[in-house]
This record gives C-alpha cells, structure tokens and sequence, in this order.
C-alpha cells in the first residue's frame, strides 16, 4: 500500500471518531504546551542573565590580573608580558590601564568635575574599540580625551552643593556646563604631602576629543584620559608611582615596592569569539590570572542546562499522562475497527501495513497535539512577558528589572518538544498497532468455524 | 491448481491443559483444476468451512498441505499468505463482508489499494468493474444503503478486480433471494466460461452446487463422495 494511501486511511478513520480522537490531541497539546512553557521560564533566565553578563562586558576581552607563581608568588603584569601577549595569535589589541592614584578634580573656567583620571595606550585603545565622537587623540603630552559623559558632569563651582542635584541625583540642567568642550583648557590640581605640608601643583590639559556614547543606557563615562608622558610629569612632582599620595610624616611612598611599571587594568582583546577559550587557555598554562566573560558564561550555561534538563524532564512527565490518551484511543480504534481490519487481512492486506497504518494514527495525533502545544505556547509566552511587568508592578509596586525574558521559546524547544512528542506517541501506539496485526481473521468477521 | 493432500484438522475448546479436542477434518485428499468449478457440499458442522479457511490461509492445518499454483501455501507465514492472497485469491463471502465506512467504490477499490497500484489506474479499473456488475450508479452509496444483491455484487466485483485465477466462495448465495441467487449463479458461470476462472463454492444449496463441474460431499470431516486423489 502506498504510503499516499495510508495517510489517507489514517484520515478517513479520525473522521470516524472526531470528538474522541480531538480530545486527545487537545490533551496531547496541553502535555506539550506545559513542557515548552515550563521549559521556556528556564530559557528565559538563561537569556536575561547570559544578556547581563555579555552587556556588562565585551565578550572577546580577556582580563589579565597578573601572574601566580610558586617561586614569586603573584605578580603583576609587567610591559614585558604586555610584548608578548601582543605577539600571541589571534590576539587584536592589549589595552593596559593605570588610574591616577588621588581624589582628581578638574576645572574647565567655573565649572568642575570629581572624576577618575585613567592613563591610557591609546593606539591600543583605539585597537581595541575606543571610539571618539568628535575630536581627536592626544598628539601633545598635555592633551587629553574625555568621555562622553564629563560635560553632562561639569557642575558650576558657584552653587550650593544640595542644590546641584534633582532627587534621582541628576546634575540640574541650569548647574550644567553646555558649551563646547574640544579645545577648552581644564586644570588639575595634584597633590602630595610632604614634610608634613600639603602642596598642590596644577597641569593644564587641552581636551582633543571626546569619547563615544557608551552602548549601554546605564553605563557612564565621565572619565579623564591622560597620556604616559602627562603622567610621568605628575609622577615627576609627586614623587610616588602613578601620583600616589604619601602619607602624612612619611617621605616613603606608601605600600611595597615594585619595580618598573604596574598596570591597574590590563585586557586581552580576541580577534573573534572562537579564538578566546584558546587565548585564554594558553594565558592559564603560563599561570596567568584571568577572567573572561566567557567562562563565566560557561559556567552560567552549564548550571541552566542542568535547570532545562529538569525542566523539560517533568514537562515530558505530563507528555507521558498524554500518551495514556493516546494508548487508550489507538486500543479502543484498533477494537472498533476489528471487522474492518480483518476483512482488510483477508483480502491480503499484509499484517506490517496495517501496524504502519495504525502507528501513522498515533503519530499524527502526537504531531498535531505538538504542533497545537507549540502554537499555544508561544501565545502564553508572549502574554507571560508582556503582562508579567504590569502584574509586578500593579501587585508590588515595584518594576520589573528592564530586558528581563521571564520566558523564551527558542526554535530548539519545540523541536525537543515534537521529538519527545513523536517519540511518546509511537510507543504509545506500539502495543495498538501491535494488537492490530494480531486480529483473527475469523473472529474479526463472525465467522463460524 | 489447488491441491489438498492428507488434510486433518480439529479445534481445542477450553482452557489450556483441560481443553477437550474436537476433529473438525480427517484426512482430506482432492484437487481442484485450472478452469473448473468445485462444488463442496455438506451438512452444518461438516467441516465444509473449516477446509475453505484452511485453503484461505485464515487457519493452518495440523495435519497434511495445501498446494495451490504448486506453491505450498500451508507452509508460508502470515505476511507471505497476506502477499499470495492478494494476488491469486478473490473472496465471495455468505455475509458479504463489505466495510460499511466505504462507499461502493472505495470496498471494491480496497483491494487495488492494498496491491499499491497508482490512484488513476485503479479509478479506471473501479469504474469498469462497477459497470461490469452494473453498480455504477451506485459507486457513492455505502452497504448500508444497498440491497443484499448489490452487496453481494459489490463484494463480487471487489474480488474480481485484482484478476485472480481463484475464487473462493463460502456459501455465496446464503443471504439472497432466488431470484437475486439465479443472477449471482448465472454470474459465476460466465465469468468461469469468459475468464477462466477456477471457483471452489462451499454451498449446503443443491442448486448452488449443481453449477459445479464436480461436486465433493462432506461428512462429519471425511469427503463420502467424489473424492479424488
């Protein structure tokens, strides 16, 4: 028989019994659309915490702490390691930072900011992403880049300070600096103690340029970018590595003593994702200290796929109560249908095409339950994310955190879905089809013997 | 064409262990030849079926083989009867055994189907045996709706439209008036004269086996009369 043939056999007989046969794809249905939205809670985490992690940072950087050893014990990240992680393959920048060790306090005419001053590679920077909206990078050691964010900061030096603030802690648009910032001089004065005095110096900086907007809407950057060559003049008059403060009384730079240049922040940048896990991996084999987003999101993804795992293993639980459905429709069919089975038989209908027959039944009413399950699923899903924010907050009063998927369906979950499904209904179907194949002839047709 | 050598058979009745053991046939021997008409006949309980089941493949003889085109069919398994039947065997049936869920045409088509013959050939072929039975203003029209003779008919047609050589009838005129039963007798022997279709007709009808080229008497399972070997 030609399988055309079968499907519509298969067709004719579910038309025979429409309410019974209906009743069990819409239970069949109900099993899938509970494990896929089950499931879908555990994807949607997954999502949101996996878009967390990646948004708060790049994912191709790799974070070089400094190096452990045995002999040395841990060590910071020297220019040497720099030379030679910049000569690793697949490896597109190395950005190495170190932040102004003092409370910075710049002043462009009466407007001023309290902000960090971080001393800068900029070709690697600029290797590694960092953009400028206008402007352009420092070519003179008094020249400086700032960020996005450091005009918006600018408060006037004349108001109060409780009135420069609104109560979410926003400068007030009046205290604000608006004017242009490229090619204003700003001052900083730096300090140190010595013989028990304060005293102050301030260098003048030209700002060239200014920093792009940061992706991310919660992000800021008011921060100061300074050349090498600016801060060794500050290191100059200070005295101290990185214009640290010495402590009153004590002509001795504070903390140990390190030779050479000690970097505060210093990140490997991956040519691709692919590339980070081997990067990574040799940076460990030399004892580095490192951290990458993507390890952490290794180990994220591994936690949920244990969660998902069990998750989808109780939503197969209620695909299984629906197989009973599907057990107790093929047996009641495959005992309606007896007579017409056993004149099919007689006629010389082979045993193995009246099983397929009866275990494509089942396996329709599966895939239709899970295509009906999939649909409905992804209706609750987008209902559950829209209203979920509303219900918290009409309930708690509180917001939802922002981009939070309390569930995701990605295309995989209903394809696992139809696979448990199909594969269910089939051994639901088995013993049916089974029994099918076995129906006397004789008896089938009331025949006396 | 068929051949029944050495042929006994009885049923069990009870439960395992306590069933007691009925002789249903004792050692059968005839045959049947290419382009004949054999007639069995017998009182109820003569074993008359029960031989016609064993010659169909519906039950397996404990005793003795079935030969039919010089193929021990009492040998083969389900699925290799289910193959030969579909090929060299049409069915006539005392209750017509018609699907009552099919139409006229889809119980006569069923057969094609099975055989897996391509939708248009067998609507062709459908519709001509339908006006060879003269049934085709009938095709749409379920068992249910048709009168004993058209099913009959029906069922008639649905075993012919596979063109076997063989045709097994088990008691074909039990459900029909004399007049419908002289069409369907008429019916058999033309198609036996035109087609040269070997029919083996179980019938307690003397003017049902009167038809047959040969007649075979069955008595508490023994053949008393017309035996061959």
């Amino acid at each position: 028989m030609k399988l055309k043939d079968q499907f519509r056999f298969v067709r004719q007989n579910m038309k025979k019994n429409r309410t019974r046969v209906s009743m069990t794809i819409l239970a069949t249905a109900m099993g899938c659309a509970f494990l896929i939205v089950l499931s879908s809670v555990g994807f949607g985490f997954q999502k949101s915490i996996v878009k967390d992690i990646t948004e708060r940072q790049v994912v191709t950087a790799i974070d070089v702490h400094g190096k452990q050893s045995m002999k040395q014990g841990f060590t910071p990240v020297t220019d040497k390691d720099i030379e030679a992680f910049e000569k690793m393959k697949n490896v597109k920048a190395v950005t190495r930072r170190m932040m102004l060790q003092q409370n910075t306090k710049y002043y462009l005419k009466d407007h001023q900011i309290d902000t960090q001053t971080i001393v800068a590679d900029f070709p690697s920077e600029m290797k590694a992403g960092f953009k400028l909206s206008s402007g352009h990078l420092p070519k003179k050691p008094d020249e400086i880049v700032v960020g996005y964010d450091f005009a918006t900061n600018l408060a006037s030096k004349n108001a109060k300070p409780e009135e420069l603030y609104d109560k979410r802690g926003v400068l007030k648009d009046q205290y604000r600096y608006t004017g242009e910032l490229v090619g204003q001089k700003v001052e900083l004065p730096v300090k140190q103690n010595e013989n028990g005095k304060q005293i102050e110096k301030v260098f003048t900086f030209t700002i060239t340029g200014i920093g792009v907007k940061p992706t991310k809407k919660w992000l800021e950057d008011r921060n100061a970018y300074i050349s090498n060559d600016r801060l060794k003049e500050i290191e100059a008059f200070t005295g101290t590595p990185k214009g640290m403060l010495k402590e009153q009384n004590n002509p001795e730079p504070p903390g140990p003593k390190v030779e050479g240049v000690v970097y505060d922040e210093v990140k490997v940048y991956a040519t691709n994702m692919e590339a980070v896990k081997n990067i990574d991996q040799q940076l460990k084999d030399k004892n580095y200290e490192t951290y990458s987003v993507l390890n952490e999101l290794k180990e994220v993804n591994l936690v949920f796929l244990v969660v998902k795992a069990g998750l989808i293993f109780i939503g197969t639980i209620a695909i299984l109560i629906a197989s009973i459905g599907i057990y107790n429709t093929m047996t009641m069919a495959v005992t309606e249908r007896a007579p017409d089975i056993g004149i099919m038989k007689a006629i010389g209908a082979n045993p193995k095409t009246i099983k397929r027959i009866f275990l494509l039944e089942s396996s329709y009413i599966g895939l239709i339950g899970a295509l009906i399950g999939t649909v409905v699923s992804y209706i609750i899903s987008y209902t559950v994310n829209l209203a979920l924010p509303l219900i918290i907050k009409n309930a708690f009063g509180e917001n939802a955190p922002s981009n939070f998927t309390f569930s995701d369906i990605p295309v995989s979950l209903p394809l696992i879905c139809i696979v448990i499904c199909y594969v269910v209904t089939i051994i639901s179907g088995l013993r049916p089809a089974q029994r099918a194949t076995r129906v006397d002839v004789l008896k089938a047709m009331r025949r006396e013997m | 064409m068929i051949t029944v050598k050495n042929v006994s058979h009885d049923f069990e009745i009870g439960k395992k262990g306590r069933a007691t053991i009925i002789p249903v046939l004792r050692d059968i021997n005839f045959s049947v030849n290419r382009g004949e008409i054999l007639t069995i006949v017998g009182r109820s309980g003569s074993g008359k079926s029960t031989l016609l089941n064993l010659i169909s493949g519906f039950i397996r003889p404990r005793e003795g083989g079935i030969w039919i085109n010089e193929e021990q069919v009492s040998k083969l398994n389900e699925a290799q009867f289910a193959d030969f039947r579909i090929k060299n065997l049409g069915f006539i049936f005392q209750s017509f055994q018609l699907i009552p869920s099919m139409t006229a045409f889809q119980n006569i088509e069923l057969p094609l189907i099975i055989k897996g013959m391509a939708e248009k050939e067998r609507r062709d072929k459908t519709e001509e045996m339908l006006k060879k039975v003269g049934l085709s203003e009938y095709q749409d029209h379920y068992p249910g709706e048709l009168s004993g003779g058209q099913q009959q008919r029906v069922s008639i047609a649905r075993a012919l439209i596979v063109n076997p050589p063989i045709i097994l009838a088990d008691e074909p005129t039990g459900s029909l008036d004399s007049e419908t039963e002289e069409d369907l007798l008429t019916f058999i022997k033309q198609l036996n004269q035109d087609l040269g279709i070997t029919f083996l007709i179980i019938t307690h009808d003397d003017k049902v086996a009167r038809i047959g080229h040969r007649t075979i008497e069955l008595s508490d399972g023994r053949i008393t009369e017309g035996e061959l070997v």
